[in-house]
Parts: structure tokens; C-alpha cells; sequence
């Protein structure tokens, strides 16, 4: 039961940094960015390149890692997204064409077999009788701070407010003079950031292959629609229940039913209650 | 020009359009080559090209050719290889196989590696007449076609690895005579992906062991997508068990590993764990595999003449460890080779009747067909392929554990499990 | 009449240059290449007359390709019948899951929806996975038998196929009909305001989208001769939207233009050995980029402009370039 607890807690952890960086730019930018499983992706890859080629300590490489990812979400806004933004699906598109060549370019740089990215914890803890790995409880613990210091930034900053604004309202907040493309950009690099950063704290006990980009991207779409595109505590609140659900599945029945439970807690979301559980722009 | 001649017009620049475009497709799909008695012998690989086990089915069929050429090549001719990449998905797959047969007209097919790629070939390779000489999947199914409608399948042979049922069988040896006869562990648990010839295997297994004597307590499927094993691993924990047999291919035994030792789960594993295969499969996970008992089809020890030779060789040219496809893929082109020789033609059904008499002796041991055309495995009196258990050790060393006629090491619990 | 001669020459000009192509060049590798792309140019268009024309993209076309297939793959290996029962009955199966799903979702918008669709396209996959033992797991169902043994006169069968279903779905694209979906997508409360059935216009074109593709996936299955999970998979709906989007949403032809380039193009890279892919999706970002309409169907356009300049005496504002 304890271990449920945890390991239900370490995947909503993992989930939520993911799913808050896609509703964060979908509310900001009204865009869904499929490559942002890439930034997943490079993450890991990045602090795999610079520990094992670079020879770079850990810390160092992960914070590098993050800030380089960051920078190619802005690159990739600017680039690919900016120009695309009149419709949704041209963004949808681009950005998946995007990933795919990402993918293929760690497959031609890496190879198809796993890489090994280094945990910053490589100890085991009992609590209350669980062995579980210490760098599946710093996933939790660093997803729980960052998300919480996010949270703290767009309530308490003038910056967060001009977030908030944009999301609400993106022509009266230009008209307000909220410069509306720098808040773009920001807000890729804090989302390709956050995802980067699941990536690194993933990356030592999930799998980092260049197809790893493709199955989160899948389940952030779904936490995000289920809790409501644009609504960070929605995506908070769906990332721990898609997270525990799928523990709880595959603990009492079987891991072959955990994908199915949650796409079918999607669908059946959707039937119901089509704006997610805080959505404040309906679904129709 | 006047408003007459415009229809004309229209029809004659569409149709002027229309050839170049024509043109344009003719240019670019190659032109089939014509396979002449007196050109070289065309070898195609079908095989997934992104993956380790294309990359080594490639090289170990390349070191062969260049082996074969350099001594004068077959019949007088020259040995090439063509390929194709067939990906994990069976449309690519197909698609791989009419490029190689019809395009490139290639006299025979070496390769192969995900089993549902490989049965959804079979009608199409029987259509083009064209014999295929499989490295890489192990599902029965494959083969199951040749005897009973042999005009249409007889051009299907196995080279390796053992068929799925085969592993079952040397895998309920394994934990008869070593896991419960040696280690004195008779509590097991089982567990495996959900891929198809796994799902086969494993019933085999299970009613295997349980004759044997082991107690099988648990018997576990998990999604090859898993990246989490904590629930599966809380599981078999909650069984009693005390080793776990895994039966993985697809999966992510990487991460199974690393999720093994980093919880210090209180079992030791072994079993068939084709991605373990790799040489660099303990180094690249930072050593988490040591104590891991993985089947491997050949390791480099003396098992014939020619292992050894083959790993430095490979060794020398890649920088690499071998995985299972390249032996297969080495021996294939030998083996087809000779029978070449033998029938003195290329002619598809004069081969199959040589292939049929292969007594090759490969790299994992001596090749011989059965009537399915299938690789037979090794036994008291017969020097075939056979699973050899090793495991890892540190500094990701391996030693042969099983069988003990081999064995190079005494077996060693994992560091945190005490004995 | 819908079409100016100039469009039914063009078509014409089309389908022969297909059939001709494998007579020019024989080669089951070509055949095979464009009878896959004819294939997913059904594919393709059915998308299209749905997703296209009404704006509701749909991310799980694939539901329909594979239940199609499979049906065609249960009758012809579990039940023994003759492969050409399965047209008709994987139209109606396709149908029935196209109600199944499209009646609680299609009130749904834009991403919603397409997320919708997208998990029912994953579902049915799992469950092909899950119940391994009934439909072969991921090795799938394989021994079909061929629909028509020569390569070549399924080929034809295929592409009288295709021009079939894209002159109905045209024909029904530029009728009443086709004209309130397009209604819908530009302003669906108005057109419920005006007294229009909008679900029923909405239900109905997912049913026939559904019902030709699921035809198109029957047709599939007795062609490769073998029916795999990786048919309902993400991937195919989403290269499916890819080959309309190069080919041109809402022109219901663009996309065969659209599916027969993109087949194409994967199969020439195949020299390319191992950058196959890179290369494919460098070139499909160039597209989406520089093309943002497609590349086949305003290529088209401006043909036609250029054989009829002199017909009209003005030339066709741009603004117009649409609603053809």
C-alpha cells in the first residue's frame, strides 16, 4: 500500500513537469507543441552527452543540459512556431516534424540501444519498510519544488502576471502592453526547461532511447485536456490521478492494462466533462 | 492561338506533363539489374537497420562475402550484398522484400529480426520464388509452413537463433538442473513480455518446470513499452519466490536491470534476456547487470573452430561485441555458399535441395536443417547450437555458468543478496 | 455540373498515367510501392471529407483502417469466407464504430476531439495486444488470402477503387451536403440557429469518412496478406493527416497527390540507407514550412489557371482560389 503511495507519487511527479510546461504554452499561446517530448528527450540525452564525453560532474551537466534545452525551445518558437501560430494544426504539424527529426538525429548520433544517463542518488531508502531508489524520491522531491516554485512565479511576479493576462485574454493584454512575444518566448524556455529537467530525473530508471519522446507527449496531451487546457493545477491534479491510476492498474492487475486504463479515463473524460476538470474554456 | 486549338493545347501540355513526371519516376525507382549466370551473386538483407541487431547482421554477412570473395567467390563469381530496411513494421517489411526480389532481383535473402515482420514476409518471399535464410526471429510460426505446403514455404530456412520452443525446452533444463539442481532454489517465478513468442514460450516453460520439480509461483506478462517495474517486482517479491526467470527480447531489459539492482530486489534473475546479449549491455547501464544470468547463443570460447576466430575478427573491425544476428547472418552465407557450390547453379530449387544437407559447422556449433527447415539444437550426441547461461560479473566480465561442461566461473549471488 | 472539362481531363490524365505506369515500368516492387500509396490515398481522402471539410480533425483515423483490416482478417482466417465478403461488411463494422465513438464526441472542438479519436484509436490497440491470444498480439493475423492473385489487376482494382470513392466524395463535397459541413466548420452555432441538424451533418460525414476507410483497410489486409496492431497506431493517423496536409486540406483530391508523393518519397529514400528518415521528415518540415497549403492541390490550381488563362478574360483573384 505504502509503495503504491510512493511509486504512484514519483510517475505524477514525472507527469506533472511534463504536462505543466504543455499547458502552460497551449494557455499562453493557444498552440500544442508536439516536440515537447523532444525536449524530454534531450534532456536525457544531453546530460548523458556531457557526463560520459565531456567527463562534466552531474550537477553541472544536468543545470547546462536544461539551459541548452531551453534555449532550443525558444530557438524552435521562434523558428517554427511563430510564423505557423495562425493554425493549430499547422503548429501541430510543424512541431511534430520537428520531433521526428530529433528523433532520427539521436538515432544516427546514439544508435537505437540505451544510454545511460546518471542518477545524482544511486543509494536505496527503506521507508516504512519499501525499498525504493533514491533517485526515483528525488524525481519527487525536485518535480514538487520546481512545480511549486513555477506556481509561485506566476502568482507573485510581474512576469507571471503578464502570463496569467496573455492566457486570459491575449488582446487585451497586448493592449495593456504586455509584449506578448517576449512572454512567448519566456514561457518555451521555462516549458522546454521543465520538460528537460523530467528527463534528467527520469532518465537513471525510465528509458532514454530516441523514441522516448512519443509516449509522454501522448500522456501530457491527455493529463492536459483532462485537466483542462491552459490550468496548471488541472494538469497538477490529472498527473496524479493518470499517475496513480496507472500504479494502482498495474499493481493489483497488471502492467499489459495500465496503458489502457488511462487512455480510457481520457475517453471517457472527454464524453463527460469535455473542459477537463478546471477548464475554463469549454471544449465546445 | 485561337480558342479552337486551346482544348489541344490543354490535353497536349497536360500529357507532355504527365511523361516527364513519368520520366522523372522511372529515374529515380533503380532499374532492375538483370541477374546473369556470369555477374555476381546477389545477396539481400532485410533486415532493421537502425537497431544493433541490423547493424551486426550487416557486418557479420559482410565478413563473410569479403572471405568468400578473396578465395575466388562461389561458382566463379562474386558475392555483393544489398539492403533493405525493414524497420520493426511489417508494411516496411514487406516492402523491404519486393525492393529486394523484384527491384533488385537478389538470388537469395539473409536477415530478419522481429518475428510478426518475418511471418507477414512469408507469402510475399514465396511469391517471389526466392530462398530466405532467417538470422534473427525465433517464433515457430515462421517455419511451421514448410512440410505441410512445402511447394509454397520450401524456400523458408532457420539458421538461428533456436526457435522459441526450443529455448523453452534448454530454458526448463536450465532451471531443473542448475536453478533447482545446483542452487537448490526450487521457488521460481516467471515473468516475460507480452510479445507473441514469449506468450508461447512461456506455458511451455511453465509445465516444463513444474515437472521438473520447481515450485512456480508466479507467472507474470508485462507491456515491452514498461518503463516502470516496481508493481511487477512488488509482485513476484509477494510470491515467495525466490529466483525470477525472465523471458525479454523487445523489452527494456536495460531498465529492468538498473530497476533490479537499485531496489536491491531480494532474488537473483536469469533467463533469456536478448538485449543482455550485447556486449556493452552491463557497461552502458553503469554495471547494474552484474549478477545477471542472461542466454547467450555463443560466447567467445572454444565452442567450435570457429567462434573464437569470429569474435576477434568482428572485434577488429567494428570495435564492437557481436549479437546474436551476426553468427546467424556469418553462417548463412557460408552455408548458402556451399550449397551453391554443391548444386553448381543458383537455381532456387537446386539450392533448397543442397540447403536440405546442410552440416555446417557454424560459430555456435554445428547447422543442421530439420524438415521444417529449421535449425536443429544441440543434444548429448549432437554438436547443434545450444542457450549458454552467463553472467555478468564485475567490471561487466561474462563467465559460463551453464551448461557446466562449459563453464568458465562458479556462479556468484549479487552482492546485496546473502546466501 | 461540378467539375469543368479541364478537371475531368486532368483526372483522367491522372488515373492513366497510373495505370500506365506499371505497364511502362513492370515491377512488383512498383506495383506493390503504388498500390500501398493508392491505398492511403483512399485513406486520405476519406480523412479529408471528414476532418477537411468539417474542421474536426480527426487524430484516430487509424480506428477505422485497422477495424476494417481486421474484420477482413477474422472472416478470411478465423471464419474461412471468401475475401470479397469482406468489403461490405468492414464498411459496415467501420460504420458501427464510427457511430460508437462519433455520437459522444463530435460535440467535442479541436483538440478535444482529435484527442478523443486518438484514444480510441489506442484503445482498440491495446486490446488487439491484451486479447493476444483471439487476434495474435502483435504478430497479428497473418495467411490471408489475396483478393485478385495477379499484382497488377489489384492494382487496378485499387485505383478504380480510389477514383470511385474521391469522384463520390467529391461530388458529395460540392453538394448541399458538402456545403454544410463547410458551413460548420466556418460558424457550427449559427448553423444550428438556422435550423440545421448539425449533428446529424456531423455524424454522418465521420460514418462515411469511417465506412470507405475501413473499406480501404479490408482492401489493405488482402493485399499485404496480413493484419497487424501497427495499423491502428498513432503513427498512421498522423502520417495519414500528414499526406493531406501536403496534399491540400479540403481539396478531397489534393490528397491522393498527397499520399502517392509521400509513399514515394520513402520508398526513393531507401538508398539513403540509414538517413532515410532524417531526410524524410528535413523534407516534410521544408513542406509544412514553405507550403503551408499543400504542395498537390495548388499546384493543381495554378495549372488549371495557366491551361485556361485564356478562357476568362480576367484572371481568377486569388481570393477565389479556394472554394474550388
Amino acid at each position: 500500500m505504502l509503495e503504491i503511495l510512493i511509486v504512484g507519487a514519483v510517475s505524477s511527479a514525472i507527469y506533472a513537469m511534463l504536462a505543466v510546461g504543455f499547458t502552460l504554452i497551449f494557455g499562453v499561446a493557444r498552440v500544442l507543441n508536439l516536440a515537447h517530448g523532444s525536449f524530454y528527450a534531450l534532456g536525457a540525452y544531453g546530460t548523458y552527452v556531457l557526463t560520459s564525453h565531456l567527463k562534466l560532474p552531474l550537477l553541472a551537466a544536468a543545470l547546462l543540459s536544461v539551459a541548452i534545452v531551453a534555449a532550443f525551445g525558444v530557438l524552435i518558437e521562434r523558428v517554427f512556431i511563430r510564423p505557423m501560430r495562425k493554425s493549430q494544426l499547422a503548429v501541430l504539424m510543424i512541431t511534430l516534424a520537428v520531433a521526428l527529426v530529433v528523433e532520427q538525429a539521436l538515432f544516427l548520433t546514439f544508435g537505437s540501444e540505451y544510454r545511460n544517463v546518471p542518477a545524482f542518488v544511486d543509494a536505496k531508502f527503506t521507508i516504512g519498510g519499501v525499498n525504493i531508489a533514491g533517485a526515483r524520491l528525488l524525481a519527487l522531491g525536485v518535480g514538487v519544488v520546481v512545480i511549486g516554485a513555477l506556481w509561485l512565479f506566476i502568482q507573485r511576479t510581474r512576469y507571471g502576471s503578464a502570463i496569467l493576462a496573455i492566457s486570459q485574454d491575449p488582446q487585451a493584454a497586448q493592449y495593456m502592453g504586455i509584449p506578448s512575444d517576449r512572454i512567448f518566448s519566456v514561457v518555451m524556455a521555462l516549458s522546454a526547461g521543465l520538460a528537460a529537467l523530467a528527463g534528467i530525473l527520469a532518465g537513471p530508471f525510465l528509458t532514454v532511447q530516441p523514441t522516448m519522446w512519443l509516449l509522454p507527449i501522448v500522456k501530457a496531451f491527455a493529463i492536459v485536456v483532462v485537466g483542462g487546457l491552459g490550468s496548471i493545477p488541472g494538469s497538477i491534479l490529472a498527473a496524479l490521478m493518470l499517475g496513480y491510476a496507472e500504479t494502482i492498474v498495474g499493481y493489483t492487475v497488471s502492467t499489459s492494462w495500465t496503458e489502457i486504463v488511462s487512455v480510457l479515463a481520457t475517453l471517457l473524460m472527454l464524453m463527460l466533462r469535455p473542459a477537463g476538470i478546471f477548464g475554463r474554456r469549454a471544449a465546445f | 492561338m485561337k480558342p479552337e486549338s486551346l482544348e489541344r493545347s490543354v490535353i497536349s501540355r497536360l500529357a507532355r506533363g504527365a511523361s516527364l513526371a513519368a520520366a522523372c519516376a522511372a529515374l529515380a525507382l533503380p532499374a532492375a539489374t538483370a541477374s546473369a549466370q556470369s555477374g555476381p551473386i546477389r545477396i539481400g538483407v532485410p533486415t532493421a537497420m537502425q537497431l544493433q541487431v541490423g547493424r551486426d547482421t550487416q557486418d557479420g554477412i559482410k565478413m563473410a562475402i569479403e572471405d568468400i570473395n578473396a578465395k575466388g567467390g562461389v561458382l566463379g563469381r562474386k558475392l555483393e550484398m544489398v539492403v533493405a530496411d525493414e524497420t520493426e513494421n511489417p508494411e516496411t517489411g514487406i516492402s523491404a522484400i519486393k525492393k529486394l526480389t523484384a527491384d533488385e532481383k537478389v538470388d537469395v535473402l539473409i536477415g530478419g529480426y522481429t518475428s510478426g515482420v518475418t511471418l507477414a514476409q512469408l507469402p510475399h518471399i514465396s511469391a517471389a520464388k526466392t530462398i530466405y535464410l532467417n538470422v534473427g526471429s525465433a517464433s515457430p510460426a515462421t517455419n511451421a509452413k514448410v512440410k505441410t505446403d512445402y511447394d509454397h514455404y520450401k524456400y523458408i530456412f532457420r539458421v538461428g537463433p533456436l526457435n522459441a520452443a526450443l529455448q523453452a525446452r534448454q530454458m526448463t533444463g536450465f532451471i531443473s538442473t542448475f536453478v533447482k539442481g545446483e542452487l537448490g532454489l526450487s521457488k521460481i517465478a516467471i515473468v516475460g513480455e507480452n510479445a507473441k513468442w514469449v506468450q508461447d514460450l512461456v506455458p511451455l516453460l511453465k509445465k516444463g518446470a513444474t515437472e521438473a520439480g520447481a515450485d512456480v509461483r508466479a507467472v507474470e506478462f508485462f507491456d515491452a513499452q514498461t518503463s516502470d517495474f516496481s508493481p511487477l517486482f512488488s509482485k513476484v517479491k509477494d510470491s515467495g519466490a525466490q529466483y525470477m526467470v525472465v523471458v525479454l527480447s523487445h523489452a527494456s531489459s536495460d531498465i529492468f536491470a538498473k530497476q533490479w539492482h537499485d531496489s536491491r530486489f531480494p532474488m537473483a534473475y536469469g533467463g533469456i534476456d536478448v538485449k543482455s546479449m550485447d556486449g556493452d549491455f552491463c557497461d552502458r547501464i553503469g554495471g547494474k547487470a552484474v549478477g545477471e544470468l542472461a542466454a547467450n547463443f555463443a560466447v567467445r570460447a572454444p565452442l567450435t573452430p570457429k567462434t573464437v576466430p569470429f569474435f576477434d575478427e568482428f572485434k577488429k573491425r567494428t570495435n564492437r561485441q557481436p549479437v546474436y544476428t551476426a553468427f546467424g547472418a556469418n553462417d548463412a552465407v557460408y552455408i548458402y555458399a556451399e550449397a551453391v557450390t554443391r548444386a553448381k547453379s543458383t537455381n532456387p530449387d537446386a539450392v533448397i535441395k543442397e540447403l536440405e544437407k546442410t552440416s555446417y559447422v557454424g560459430i555456435p556449433g554445428t547447422i543442421e536443417f530439420d524438415e521444417n527447415h529449421d535449425v536443429k539444437p544441440g543434444s548429448a550426441t549432437f554438436k547443434g547450437p545450444a542457450l549458454l547461461f552467463a553472467q555478468w560479473r564485475d567490471g561487466c566480465k561474462r563467465e559460463v555458468i551453464v551448461p557446466k561442461t562449459m563453464r568458465t566461473a562458479d556462479f556468484v549471488y549479487p552482492s546485496w543478496i546473502k546466501q | 455540373m461540378f467539375a469543368k472539362p479541364v478537371d475531368l481531363a486532368g483526372a483522367a490524365v491522372f488515373v492513366a498515367l497510373m495505370a500506365a505506369l506499371p505497364l511502362a515500368f513492370p515491377s512488383n516492387y512498383l506495383i506493390g510501392v503504388l498500390t500501398v500509396s493508392v491505398l492511403y490515398g483512399i485513406w486520405a481522402v476519406t480523412w479529408d471529407f471528414m476532418s477537411g471539410l468539417t474542421g474536426r480533425e480527426n487524430f484516430g483515423h487509424a480506428l477505422f483502417i485497422g477495424v476494417g483490416a481486421y474484420t477482413a482478417g477474422f472472416m478470411n482466417t478465423t471464419f474461412g469466407l471468401n475475401g470479397w465478403w469482406s468489403l461490405p461488411a468492414s464498411m459496415v463494422v467501420a460504420t458501427l464504430f464510427a457511430l460508437l465513438i462519433g455520437v459522444p464526441t463530435l460535440r467535442l472542438k479541436g483538440p478535444y476531439f482529435a484527442l478523443a479519436m486518438l484514444s480510441g484509436s489506442v484503445i482498440m490497440q491495446r486490446l488487439m495486444l491484451i486479447f493476444w491470444e483471439q487476434t495474435g498480439g502483435e504478430e497479428g493475423l497473418n495467411g490471408l488470402t489475396p483478393l485478385i492473385r495477379s499484382q497488377i489487376g489489384f492494382y487496378y482494382f485499387a485505383l478504380a477503387a480510389l477514383a470511385a470513392i474521391t469522384a463520390l466524395l467529391l461530388a458529395l463535397s460540392r453538394s448541399h451536403f458538402g456545403l454544410i459541413l463547410r458551413a460548420i466548420r466556418g460558424d457550427e452555432a449559427t448553423c444550428q440557429a438556422a435550423g440545421i441538424n448539425v449533428t446529424f451533418y456531423k455524424i454522418a460525414s465521420l460514418a462515411i469518412s469511417g465506412a470507405f476507410a475501413g473499406a480501404g483497410g479490408a482492401m489493405y489486409a488482402h493485399y499485404q496478406l496480413q493484419v497487424s496492431p501497427q495499423l491502428f497506431a498513432v503513427v498512421t493517423s498522423i502520417t495519414i493527416i500528414t499526406m493531406v496536409y501536403v496534399g491540400g486540406m479540403a481539396s478531397i483530391y489534393g490528397p491522393v497527390g498527397g499520399a502517392i508523393l509521400l509513399v514515394l518519397l520513402t520508398e526513393l529514400l531507401r538508398n539513403f540507407g540509414e538517413w532515410r528518415l532524417m531526410i524524410y521528415s528535413c523534407a516534410l518540415i521544408l513542406i509544412l514550412f514553405f507550403l503551408p497549403g499543400g504542395l498537390v492541390a495548388p499546384a493543381w490550381r495554378r495549372l488549371r489557371a495557366a491551361l485556361t488563362e485564356r478562357r476568362t478574360a480576367r484572371t481568377v483573384p486569388a481570393s477565389q482560389e479556394r472554394s474550388a
